[in-house]
């Protein structure tokens, strides 16, 4: 029995019979060859492309999506930059991803200090390690002339603050504002003076 | 990418061009692209927690001027100018939510006043209780409000700590 080539198939017993008949080019010889319209197919990848490169940002996501978060929505068009993040969801407080206390016990607290003091501690490491590097020059051009700018008044451009003291809050927009006026507080009795409110752009 | 021109007859003038290439390319990058999009658009609203937390004093520089103050409760809003001590209250509005036109509005009337033509600053605090409860989307739609109308040094403080507070 001759071996011969299994053509073109569609599935095991469907040839593309249909489709080689209708490129015949009428000189009695079936031709193999079958022509598929790419052009759709580069038309919708074009577009795709064109879209993706649209919404593309080179900063990257700065800030994690949490289950139970939704940000407050805001005109603000100003970008967000690296900072520690403090998370607030509906139930928990979080810095940098560590779960600091549940914002039941926050809210029940009714210390004097008006402090978080799990977070103070956080805050207080992170912000003399900031603290430490500025000192040291461990930073880019671009940062080290915000820092400058800092300290000679001038105020930065968005996107481009000085490390120091700057922390981004990221808290759920239906938090009560007296957690949030504690964790701002235990934000700059740490030394974090200028913060950062993540919102959404409506 | 390659092109084959005249393909088979002679008189042909048809071009054949290789697309493969081109759809490799697409494709990866479609990938790459679809990889790392960023789907929500998040901003930022700049602010410093000013100094008047309940442990803290009032520098005398701090006297000297008028500090525009707005207080947010679950049922109004609160502008202040302390030193003249003039409050003015703005109610919500028939659907039950706050009237942050008539917020802004207000604010661009101090913005051009002369106290604060040349200044940029303002505080403002939430005053939430237990059964009357101001939420943080309350806050930053105040911030977002004020820095529209010009005062953009927004800074963030306790309802006690206001240096313009309505007395009740």
């Amino acid at each position: 029995m001759p071996v011969r080539s299994p053509g073109p198939r569609l599935y095991r017993s469907v040839k593309f019979e249909y489709l080689v008949h209708s490129q015949a080019g009428g000189h009695g010889v079936k031709a193999s060859n079958i022509a598929l319209n790419l052009t759709p197919f580069v038309d919708m990848m074009t577009i795709l492309v064109t879209f993706l490169l649209m919404v593309f940002s080179s900063s990257g996501e700065i800030l994690q999506a949490q289950k139970g978060l939704a940000l407050p929505t805001a005109d603000a068009k100003d970008v967000l930059q690296t900072a520690p993040v403090i998370i607030v969801t509906k139930s928990e407080i979080t810095y940098q991803g560590q779960l600091i206390a549940t914002t039941e016990s926050v809210m029940r607290d009714e210390s004097p200090t008006f402090k978080i003091d799990a977070l103070f501690e956080r805050l207080d490491a992170a912000a003399k390690k900031i603290k430490e590097d500025v000192a040291l020059g461990k930073l880019s051009p671009a940062v080290k002339k915000a820092c400058d700018d800092m300290r000679n008044g001038l105020r930065p451009s968005a996107g481009r603050y000085c490390p120091e003291g700057l922390a981004i809050l990221q808290a759920d927009e239906s938090t009560d504002v007296r957690l949030v006026n504690k964790v701002v507080n235990t934000s700059k009795a740490a030394g974090f003076d200028n913060l950062l409110f993540a919102v959404k752009n409506k | 990418m390659g092109a084959a021109i005249g393909t088979g007859d002679k008189k042909s003038v048809n071009v054949e061009l290789n697309i493969v290439p081109f759809i490799d390319l697409m494709s990866c990058l479609t990938a790459f692209l679809l990889v790392t999009a960023v789907w929500v658009n998040i901003a930022q609203i700049d602010i410093h927690p000013k100094g008047k937390s309940r442990d803290q004093t009032l520098k005398t520089e701090d006297l000297d001027k008028v500090v525009l103050s707005v207080l947010i409760q679950s049922d109004r809003i609160w502008l202040g100018l302390s030193r003249v001590n003039e409050f003015q209250s703005i109610d919500k509005t028939a659907d039950g939510q706050q009237n942050w036109d008539e917020f802004e509005a207000k604010l661009r009337e101090q913005k051009s006043s002369a106290y604060f033509a040349d200044r940029t600053d303002i505080e403002i605090a939430g005053e939430s209780t237990d059964t009357n409860k101001v939420s943080y989307q309350e806050v930053i739609t105040a911030m977002d409000r004020a820095i529209k109308a010009g005062f953009v040094d927004v800074g963030l403080s306790d309802p006690a700590g206001l240096a313009a507070r309505p007395q009740l």
